[in-house]
């Protein structure tokens, strides 16, 4: 509670990701909602990137493979039930099912990539 | 869709993550520089350097994650939201000062009616009593931030795209793109809401309205989720359960009903919203329309508490310092606290008595309403006893509080015989009610808010605002409040239905008068926000951290010490002094200057 230094005040005061995951998650919002499928696309990217962004910034994630893989895996899910969802309503769910997907695989070809080209260490943040 | 919009969207949709992209790296830029600068500093350096850490302009206050910083950024969207709220309201008023259409059209009526109740409730409350929650809560119960910072600062930045949503319907139609504003009322009925035929209440306009709602839903929850954690794991070692303040019981209470309710309303919108795009018919069968009222006041009478519960708080702690004592019965306005929290859940059929529900339901309704009211009497009497035969500073933040209990009690009295079914079968939809909650909302829980804003005003700005102008403020608003407020409930017992724009002939005089009320409200707003702006950016700066005289009753809480603190740091420009000893200072002493030096 002081503004006197101590030790515990030695943490960041400031993080860019905040504000992108407040925008990627409307953005995804109303592209998947109102069938935008570039605005579904970069607002889940936005989304799950700067969510990445946190975690390896907090020091949750020491890379960011791993947690896209598992957010690809996610929205590869989300996009496969949507898929089994457009069977039982009239509205066509396709269109969505496929923005996901894209977005996953988006992300998955990125972790491949990293995986290729960045060396061992990973991406300091 | 069209192709050319496909491709639109899409060349925006690059550009916008490029930017983003291109941006970022600038701010990466600038944290590796500014964290290579560090190295071993000295205390005092070291203090700039966390200064520093924050980057400089707009560009702080889009990163920072620091919980000073969130409570600012919400109080001035709070502010913003109400001022935005306030205009609609204006428009509506100036429209009913006659019985006919003579100013806007009836469906523009409608779509400022929904916008108003939305944006007061959750761009202007919820969001205020953040403000207040961020800045106060880590300072007082002795944490270095908020649990989770950057969960508190997310939490923030989805409330301007939740906004902009539900406002969007506005700017939609004059650019042509083809819907309106939702005209739906902020309890969002089905069918009407629920778009069928073809959907007169507003089309995309209720859609975007909708993912607004649920998006400053998740904001409410996640900044709930934040609040329960910092206070139970970051308190200071000397802060017990047995010595926490009372607005952090009220925060805790208020999250905890947040963390019930606000997700169940986040379903029921997601279910509604299905119902209009995705062809379920969740609220559009047999029973749907019941269905409906029954999540939406699951969640709405709670949220009412949630309201008010942290500015009951705030009044709980800053009447006390002006009537130059402690709180009287401070364990049972905890008790009553944490009763009314509880009970505020099962209460919620008081909304739908008239609905035709079974009348053994409607009975059990009914008990719980009228017990709920013997918590808040609980309070409101220790608040009267707190002034009894104290020594009375009138100074605004108190007035506005006086203000509180008074209208409090005109709200909560009204209330108590609507939650009688035979007077409520009566007066049910008419504006009595209107005037039962706006003596709480705009009468205790605005006031409220106007009372934590102006005694915490020097702790935020290091300023004083102008006293004159706050009473000008106080006085204009205590009147305003009561004249336009009275005047409903009479036209309630003269039978004058809720949600119209037009109105029979015979209810013109008092209509007349509520307007004129109204009027009176808005002027003494402007003084507000003239008063706030001019005062920060001029006013009197005050010398020491205790602007109010606290020092001499005894009761120079602990945000005020801090306060001291850091005025003393500033004056000794980052000398070396050591960090201050926490020991034995949680309430009330004001003895810790002379450690400093
Ligand atoms: C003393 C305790 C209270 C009781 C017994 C009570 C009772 C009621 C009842 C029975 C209604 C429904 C009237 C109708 O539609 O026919 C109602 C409406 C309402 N009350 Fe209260 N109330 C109390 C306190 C509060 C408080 C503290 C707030 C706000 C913080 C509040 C806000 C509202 C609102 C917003 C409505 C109208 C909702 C709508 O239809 O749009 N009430 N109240
Ligand atoms: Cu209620």
């Amino acid at each position: 509670m002081d503004e006197s230094p101590g030790l515990s005040d030695q943490y960041r005061k400031a993080s860019p990701w905040p504000v992108f995951v407040a925008l990627g998650l409307p953005l995804s919002e109303i592209g998947l909602v109102f069938d935008l499928f570039p605005i579904a696309v970069g607002g889940l990217l936005l989304f799950c990137g700067s969510i990445v962004g946190l975690l390896l910034e907090s020091e949750y994630a020491t890379t960011m493979w791993k947690p896209l893989i598992v957010m690809s895996g996610l929205l590869g899910v989300f996009g496969g039930l949507l898929i089994v969802a457009d069977g039982t309503t009239d509205v066509t769910l396709l269109t969505r099912a496929y923005a996901t997907f894209a977005a996953a695989i988006v992300m998955a070809l990125g972790v491949v990539a990293g995986k290729l080209f960045v060396p061992k260490r990973g991406i300091p943040t | 869709m069209a192709i050319n919009a496909q491709i639109a969207l899409t060349v925006f949709m690059g550009v916008l993550l490029i930017a983003v992209i291109a941006w970022l790296t600038r701010i990466e830029d600038w944290r590796s520089y500014s964290a290579s600068a560090g190295g071993v500093v000295s205390q005092g350096e070291r203090s700039e350097y966390i200064e520093q850490e924050k980057p400089a302009g707009i560009v702080r206050w889009l990163t920072t994650v620091d919980h000073k910083d969130i409570g600012i950024l919400y109080g001035a969207y709070g502010l913003f939201a109400f001022a935005v709220g306030g205009l609609m309201v204006a428009a509506m008023r100036i429209e009913l000062a006659t019985p006919n259409t003579t100013f806007i059209e009836p469906a523009v009526y409608n779509s400022l009616l929904t916008s108003h109740g939305i944006t007061m409730l959750f761009l202007f409350g919820t969001p205020i009593i953040a403000a207040f929650a961020n800045y106060l809560v880590p300072l007082i119960i002795g944490a270095d931030d908020m649990a989770f910072p950057r969960i508190n600062a997310i939490a923030f930045w989805l409330l301007p795209p939740s906004a902009i949503m539900i406002w969007a319907g506005f700017f939609a139609q004059p650019l042509g793109l083809g819907f309106g504003p939702a005209q739906t009322a902020w309890t969002m009925y089905t069918p009407l809401s629920a778009g069928v035929g073809n959907d007169p209440a507003g089309g995309a306009g209720i859609d975007l309205m909708l993912l607004g709602l649920h998006l400053s839903g998740v904001a409410a929850t996640m900044g709930a989720i934040n609040f329960i954690a910092t206070i139970f794991t970051q308190r200071d070692e000397n802060v017990s359960w047995a010595n926490l303040d009372i607005f952090s019981w009220t925060i805790l209470t208020q999250s905890g009903l947040i963390l019930f309710a606000f997700p169940l309303l986040g379903s029921a919108l997601l279910m509604l919203l299905a119902d209009r795009k995705f062809g379920t018919t969740f609220f559009l069968t047999d029973g749907g329309n019941m269905l409906w009222q029954h999540l939406f006041w699951f969640f709405g009478h709670p949220e009412v508490y949630i309201l008010v519960l942290p500015m009951m708080g705030i009044v709980s702690y800053v009447l006390p310092r002006f009537a130059g004592r402690q709180l009287f019965g401070f364990k049972f306005v905890v008790y009553s606290t944490l009763a009314i929290g509880v009970l505020s859940f099962g209460v919620w059929a008081h909304h739908m008595f008239a609905t035709g529900m079974d009348p053994r339901l409607r009975a059990s309704f009914m008990a719980v309403s009228l017990a709920i009211a013997i918590p808040s009497a609980v309070k409101t009497f220790n608040w009267i006893t707190t002034l009894w035969n104290g020594r009375l500073r009138l100074t605004t933040p108190m007035l506005f509080c006086i203000g509180f209990v008074s209208n409090f009690i005109i709200g909560g009295v009204t209330g108590v015989f609507l939650a009688s079914i035979p007077v409520d079968l009566v007066l049910h939809d008419t504006y009595y009610v209107v005037g039962h909650f706006h003596y709480i909302v705009m009468g205790a829980i605005a006031f409220a808010g106007f009372a934590g804003i102006y005694y915490w005003f020097p702790l935020v700005t290091r300023r004083m605002y102008q006293a004159t102008l706050g009473k000008a403020h106080f006085a204009l608003s205590f009147i305003g409040t009561n004249i336009t407020f009275f005047a409903m409930i009479l036209l309630g017992y003269g039978g004058m239905p809720r949600r119209y724009a037009t109105y029979l002939p015979q209810f013109f005089t008092l209509n007349a008068i509520a307007t004129v009320g109204a009027m009176i409200l808005l002027v003494g707003q402007i003084i507000f926000v003239w008063n706030l702006v001019t005062s920060w950016l001029g006013g009197k700066r005050i010398e020491s951290g205790d602007p109010w005289n606290l020092k001499e009753d005894g009761v120079h809480t602990v945000e005020w010490q801090w306060l001291d603190r850091r005025i003393e740091t500033a004056l000794t420009d980052g000398g070396d002094e050591e960090p201050i000893a926490d020991g034995g200072e949680v309430r009330t002493d004001g003895g810790t200057e002379s450690d400093d030096d």
